[in-house]
Order: structure tokens, then sequence, then C-alpha cells
């Protein structure tokens, strides 16, 4: 290991990893401190990599606890919202007999790289505009792969509360997803 | 709820199928329903859509902005600082 190295981790894959990284963060500064604790981290422990993986994937696995642990930080300084809210912005999707207000549009299969990337760069507007509790909440369940059970004992929520905003977070970008354009075969 | 959910009470037993068993009786439901409801099949099909599309192994190739030239100086930095303590 020598100071070469993790210059050039920076340099070959500094972009990559901060692209990764904000993607669930939601924030420019919270991406940096994660690619720099991951080169760090990688620094420190450069014995345990064995080369049986490209350097890419195998910072991409630190990286990864990385952005779990920064999620975490922040989901314990968000408050927890009241069952009630963000009620009212469920009511607005459905009709007073439980059907959706709107008919779901189905949406495109994107392919090209092009189409995959202008894709998700507008679900990351819409994850930034969850409320804070539900972004983190969806990114310890979909980034992180935690269990709900997990995230609740991490959050001191009841297993319904969980699911109510995991099923709001869902409802939300979905919604999001579909006014940004996101349906009617290719994007518009 | 009732034997057969509404279209709102099956968006929250699909959302739900996604992090963990559901019981019999609220599987089934959601099957009968899915069975006879076209948006409600479209919203589980994007709900796996939205699944893969978040997951952290893809996104890090495209577009998007990297780091911009300060931050990667700052990295390099602490880097360095690092290496020479």
């Amino acid at each position: 290991m020598t100071q070469l190295d993790a210059r050039i981790w920076l340099a070959e894959h500094g972009d990559y990893l901060f692209r990764v990284a904000r993607r669930q963060l939601h924030s420019d500064e919270e991406a940096e401190d994660a690619v720099q604790e991951t080169l760090l981290a990688a620094l420190a422990a450069h014995e345990r990599y064995t080369g049986s993986s490209s350097p890419r994937t195998w910072l991409t696995g630190i990286l990864k606890h990385k952005i779990v642990d920064l999620i975490r930080r922040n989901v314990r300084e968000v408050e927890i919202p009241r069952d009630e809210e963000g009620e009212e912005a469920v009511d607005a999707l459905f009709k007073r007999d439980g059907h959706w207000a709107e008919p779901l549009r189905p949406w495109g299969n994107p392919q090209t790289e092009a189409e995959l990337s202008q894709l998700r760069r507008v679900l990351d507007d819409c994850a930034d505009r969850l409320k804070p509790v539900m972004a983190q909440v969806f990114s310890l369940r979909e980034v992180a792969g935690m269990e709900t059970e997990d995230i609740c004992k991490e959050l001191g929520i009841t297993p319904t509360n969980c699911w109510v905003l995991l099923h709001r977070a869902r409802l939300f970008l979905r919604e999001c997803l579909e006014l940004n354009g996101f349906s009617g075969g290719a994007l518009s | 709820m009732r034997w057969m959910p509404t279209c709102r009470e099956a968006t929250e037993l699909a959302s739900r199928e996604m992090d963990e068993r559901l019981s019999l009786i609220d599987h089934l439901g959601l099957k009968m329903h899915l069975a006879i409801c076209r948006n409600c099949r479209r919203f589980t099909v994007q709900l796996e859509e939205m699944r893969r599309l978040f997951r952290i192994e893809t996104g890090g190739d495209d577009d998007a902005p990297g780091l911009d030239p300060e931050a990667r100086r700052r990295i390099e930095s602490e880097l360095h600082r690092k290496l020479d303590a």
C-alpha cells in the first residue's frame, strides 16, 4: 500500500463513489463525507483486500456501510411524524371509496444507459422531495436492504409505523415519477 | 379488512409484501384484488421497478455530477494527512 494507491482510487473511482453516495444521501456534503470515510477505511484495511474482486467493487462494499451509518445517524436526528401526518396526502390519491383517484399509466421500459440515467435523475429529485424520515426509512430498506424489524429497532418505532412510512414513501415516489414524465413509454 | 381489499388497502398490502410475508388471508385478499384490478397490478410492477432502480449497485456510471474539484482536493489532503501520520 502506497500513497499512490489511495490517490489512484480517488482518481479512478472518486466520481463513481460520489454518485452512488449522492443518490442515497440527498446532500453533496454527506456524499463527500461518505467518499472520504470510504477511502480512509480502505486505506486502513488494505491488507484485507485480497484482489479477488475489483477495487471498485471492494470500495463500493465499504461505501455501502458508510452510507448506512450516515443514514442511521440522520434518522436519529429527525423527528418521527405522528401517524396522521401525511394521511391527507394519501387521501388525495384515492377516492373516498378506496379506488384510485386517477388511473395508473404503465411505465416505459428504459433500456439505453442514457434513458436509465435520465430516469435516475428524476428518481433522485423525487426522493429528495420526500419528508426526511420517509426518505431515510426508504433508504434503510431499499439501499441497505435492512429488514423492517431492524429498522423499527433502530428508530424505536412500531412495525405498523414503519409499514405506514414505507407505504407512503412508495406512493409518493410513484406519484412524483408519474408527474415528471415517467410514464407512457419513452421518457418525455 | 373485508374479504376483498379496496385499491387503497391493496397498495398497503402490496407495499408490505415487499418487506415481509403476509398472513394467508392478507395474501389471498391481495391476490384476488390484483386479479381484477389493472391499476393495482401496475402499482405492484412499479414497486418492483423502483426497488430495482434504487439498488446501490446501479447508478454510479451515469452522467450525474461527480466530485467537484474542491471536494476532490479536500479528500486528497485528508488522505495525505492520514498517510503522513
